[in-house]
């Protein structure tokens, strides 16, 4: 197959305040989707304020100086919306997918999310409780709690190594003001960027965008994180016991930023491991197994080791992980299936890649690519995304960034990253008092 | 909206095709009336098992090569059996159509069920249904489900089944099951993307035309309109279940929790049910509009107690429930389920504001052509509304339908359906007192 990543028509400018405004014209359905991103994530906190930039998200729905705290969202849903925003390792982001005439007012809700949020002490109070549970919720799950261990243990330097979310004793502290000068720091236009995608005329929107946000004044630039993560020198391993239905294992390896020219060669030697990755974060990962005649789904499933296994990869702007998360079958141990893969990795690192396999990879990935930013919001997503982590050009040129990959460049990718010195193995076994099963019969039930 | 083409062949197959030349892809969705309410008798799990069966072994092809075939190609395939129904989902580029559905035809249709894979599969079901029995959000919604129908009833039991169920499934029940239930008769292909429709049913209809899985054994049951459900084979309608009488309250306990799921779940309705606008407006007045209605204003926005507060229906062949969920932190359960219900007693005895039912009102029906946009949408709304005999221009409909529901309407759903005094309380989660439901 050949690259079919057709250029879209894009329009991308900055503004005299800094604002990066990327458009993109869609006229597929008579909607659009606006994303509104700040170059501000969990890599900008710091130990006894973690979980800040999350919790500012959240702040910034609760209403601004000129629309009251229950019209921001109600908006939206009147314009026949939907609506959502979510921080990470590197971005904050907030996006509406509306009907088109909707376009001029979530412009106008974006820029004064940008300028006049309401920070009330009795909303910040309220919002520390909805923050700890969302936390608390995440905790339930043994796999997620797994992987936050794994990634703590994995990195030891860079502020990737803790969870967006925060940690429990730094959510209880934070403060009104804390928060408030986080949100004005790295709110500004020169710290954010506008992408709208849809059913709209191109200078038309720009000239939206810069009634908008034209008048707002520029800040001061975002201090940029300078840790970075020294060289891993030998395997870390880590052992949890919870209450659990299954044994989890989890293994990470450092993995190259977005815009490092290995991440081509990563793409695809993931793509054998297990099928063509995604590299759309946002809906791209729908759970979706690995691809049934990828090298990992015969090695764990078919080799009756494994119910399901998983791959990761994260764009990211500075070096984050790659990771494999197994779900191992009643009675088998862990060890079996950390052995299966490590035989997987160094057939890679021998390179034992058939052309086919490496067409195969290629072809996976190129499909997902197109699929996954083929509505309004998906392709909003995808050019704010990377031009967050690197540029918005990188998104349309990795199919043939993808293409060019040679199994030479897989092996040598594999030998570099693969190696077991570079790797953290995490396993978390099932523990605790035994809870009686939750059969759907009328066990445990009491009248009142 | 693009025009929509639909065909029922001679044997009883629905074709649907939606052009939408933006991209160059298609998505299918092909639909069965094999979900989970038809698993036999104390063999829940099977719609499951025969759906994560289908592409491991079809015809002549082993599972290695139906998977070749679609992994060459870059063909994301699916399948997975829900309540009502089982479906089986694609999205290709559009120059693969063909190709794609003869191997379509081929797995709905000869399935080999090979040994090896049933062991394998039946291993996978068993491990994600020890994950589900740890995770607090499913215990809640099977323990409502386990309460509010009756033993025998085919909602009652979990949908991919329990440990014992599962292990009683034998060979023969899968292809006893496939035998009856993915027929011709019924089937639905519902195709969005790149193509034009006429050719993209003609097509079709090629390849499904000469599939003769015969009638069954049982007699069609008595034709009813629209034509697409009398086309299923005949079987007895989902019984509604029996009103609850009390408000029956469940604790499921699960060691290691950090946080409580709370379910109140109440006797819903059917898809085809001539309340179901006005329960879509309640509902969105309830628990979804904006950031999870009344109950997300009351327990996350105003008290700050849960992450998560919002109701959701669930309106299949029959009576589904009618649910409102939060998840909170332990100490926080009593308070929680104070608000919760008295929030939903406010709605049943002062009716809801003429602000909040233009609201609602205005979003549903906005938001239809949205939720058309993209091709995977598009396949499944249309599969979904042909399923249900609800026709294909359910959705250019729904919007009015919505927009004619009055305010008496919903405070009369409200109080036939928000019955405080006759449904079903569960908390699952850390152990706790019984107290704290009281």
């Amino acid at each position: 197959m050949t690259a079919r990543a057709r250029r879209a028509s894009v329009v991308a400018t900055r503004l005299s305040n800094g604002l990066t405004v990327i458009l993109r014209e869609m006229r597929q359905a008579p909607v659009v989707s606006v994303w509104c991103w700040y170059r501000v994530g969990s890599r900008d906190e710091r130990p006894g304020f973690t979980g800040i930039s999350h919790w500012v998200e959240h702040m910034n729905f609760k209403g601004t100086r000129r629309i009251p705290k229950d019209e921001v969202t109600r908006r939206v849903e009147l314009a026949g919306g939907t609506w959502n925003g979510y921080t990470w390792l590197d971005v904050t982001t907030y996006y509406e997918t509306v009907q088109s005439d909707a376009f001029d007012e979530m412009l106008r809700l974006e820029a004064s999310r940008m300028t006049e949020c309401v920070y009330s002490t009795t909303e910040v109070e309220r919002e520390r409780n909805v923050v700890i549970s969302e936390l608390q919720g995440g905790e339930n799950d043994p796999r997620s709690f797994l992987e936050k261990e794994v990634t703590g243990t994995a990195l030891q330097a860079h502020p990737y190594r803790w969870p967006t979310i925060g940690y429990l004793s730094d959510l209880r502290v934070i403060t009104r003001d804390d928060l408030y000068a986080h949100y004005r720091r790295y709110y500004v236009p020169n710290n954010a960027i506008l992408i709208a995608a849809g059913d709209f005329e191109s200078r038309t929107a720009l000239r939206l965008v810069r009634r908008h946000f034209g008048k707002i004044r520029r800040g001061e630039d975002a201090p940029p994180v300078r840790t970075i993560e020294p060289a891993q020198r030998g395997e870390r391993r880590l052992t949890i016991r919870r209450p659990s239905g299954a044994v989890y294992l989890d293994l990470a390896m450092h993995a190259p930023a977005a815009a490092d020219p290995e991440f081509a060669a990563f793409l695809v030697a993931d793509g054998v491991l297990a099928g063509g990755p995604t590299v759309n974060v946002w809906s791209g990962q729908d759970g979706r197994g690995p691809s049934k005649s990828s090298r990992l789904y015969r090695a764990l499933i078919e080799g009756n080791l494994a119910g399901q296994v998983s791959t990761q990869i994260v764009p990211t702007r500075h070096p984050y992980l790659y990771r494999v998360a197994v779900t191992a079958n009643e009675g088998v141990e862990p060890g079996r299936i950390e052995e299966a893969l490590s035989e997987e990795f160094e057939r890679l690192a021998r390179g034992d890649i058939a052309e086919r396999d490496l067409e195969r990879a290629k072809t996976q990935f190129l499909a997902r690519h197109a699929l996954e930013s083929e509505s309004t919001t998906d392709a909003a997503h995808q050019l704010g995304f990377f031009e967050t982590v690197a540029s918005h050009r990188l998104f349309f040129d990795l199919p043939r960034r993808v293409e060019a990959v040679t199994a030479a460049d897989v092996a040598a990718f594999a030998r570099r990253r693969f190696d077991r010195d570079q790797r953290t193995v995490g396993v978390l076994r099932p523990s605790g008092p035994l809870t009686a099963p939750a059969g759907p019969a009328g066990h445990g039930v009491t009248r009142s | 909206m693009s025009a929509v083409a639909r065909t029922r062949l001679d044997n009883g197959v629905v074709l649907i095709a939606r052009p939408n030349r933006a991209a160059k892809s298609v998505a299918i969705q092909m639909v069965f009336e094999a979900g989970a309410a038809f698993d036999p008798a104390s063999k829940a799990g099977t719609a499951a098992l025969v759906a994560g069966l289908l592409d491991r072994g079809a015809g002549t092809l082993s599972a290695a090569e139906i998977a070749a075939t679609f992994d060459d190609l870059g063909i994301a395939y699916g399948a997975g059996a829900g309540r009502d129904s089982l479906e089986i989902t694609l999205r290709l580029l559009s120059e693969h159509l063909p190709g794609v559905l003869e191997r379509l035809r081929l797995i709905v249709s000869e399935p080999t069920f090979p040994e090896a894979e049933i062991g394998r599969e039946k291993g996978r079901l068993l491990t994600a249904i020890a994950e589900r029995d740890q995770n607090t959000a499913a215990v809640a919604e099977m323990a409502v489900q386990a309460t509010l129908y009756p033993s025998g009833h085919p909602y009652r039991s979990p949908r991919l089944g329990s440990r014992d169920s599962v292990q009683r499934i034998e060979r023969s029940d899968l292809t006893a099951f496939h035998k009856s239930h993915l027929r011709p008769s019924g089937a639905i292909v519902s195709m969005a993307g790149d193509f034009d429709p006429a050719r993209a049913i003609g097509l079709a209809a090629n390849i499904f035309g000469a599939w003769n899985g015969g009638p069954g054994q049982s007699a069609r049951r008595a034709v009813r309109t629209p034509e697409a459900a009398s086309d299923r084979a005949a079987r007895p309608p989902i019984p509604d279940p029996p009103a609850p009488g009390r408000m029956i309250s469940v604790v499921r306990p699960i060691a290691g929790k950090t946080q409580a799921d709370i379910a109140l779940g109440f006797r819903g309705l059917a898809r085809r049910s001539p309340d179901l606008p006005a329960v879509l407006v309640l509902d969105s007045i309830l628990g979804e509009f904006s950031l999870g209605g009344r109950l997300g204003k009351a327990i996350r926005e105003r008290a700050g107690l849960a992450y998560y507060a919002y109701s959701h229906v669930t309106a299949g062949l029959g009576v589904g429930p009618f649910v409102a969920r939060a998840g909170v932190a332990p100490e926080r359960v009593r308070r929680a389920l104070e608000l919760m219900r008295g929030t939903i007693a406010q709605v049943v005895r002062r009716g809801v504001s003429p602000s909040e039912l233009r609201d609602s009102k205005q979003a549903l029906s906005a938001a239809v052509p949205r939720r058309m946009e993209t091709n995977p949408d598009a396949a499944e709304i249309l599969a979904d509304a042909e399923f249900y005999g609800l026709g294909i221009d359910y959705p250019r409909h729904l919007p009015e339908l919505i927009r004619a529901v009055t305010r008496s309407q919903v405070e009369e759903a409200a109080r036939k359906y928000l019955t405080l005094k006759s449904c079903v309380l569960v908390v699952a989660g850390p152990a706790m007192d019984k107290e704290t439901l009281a």
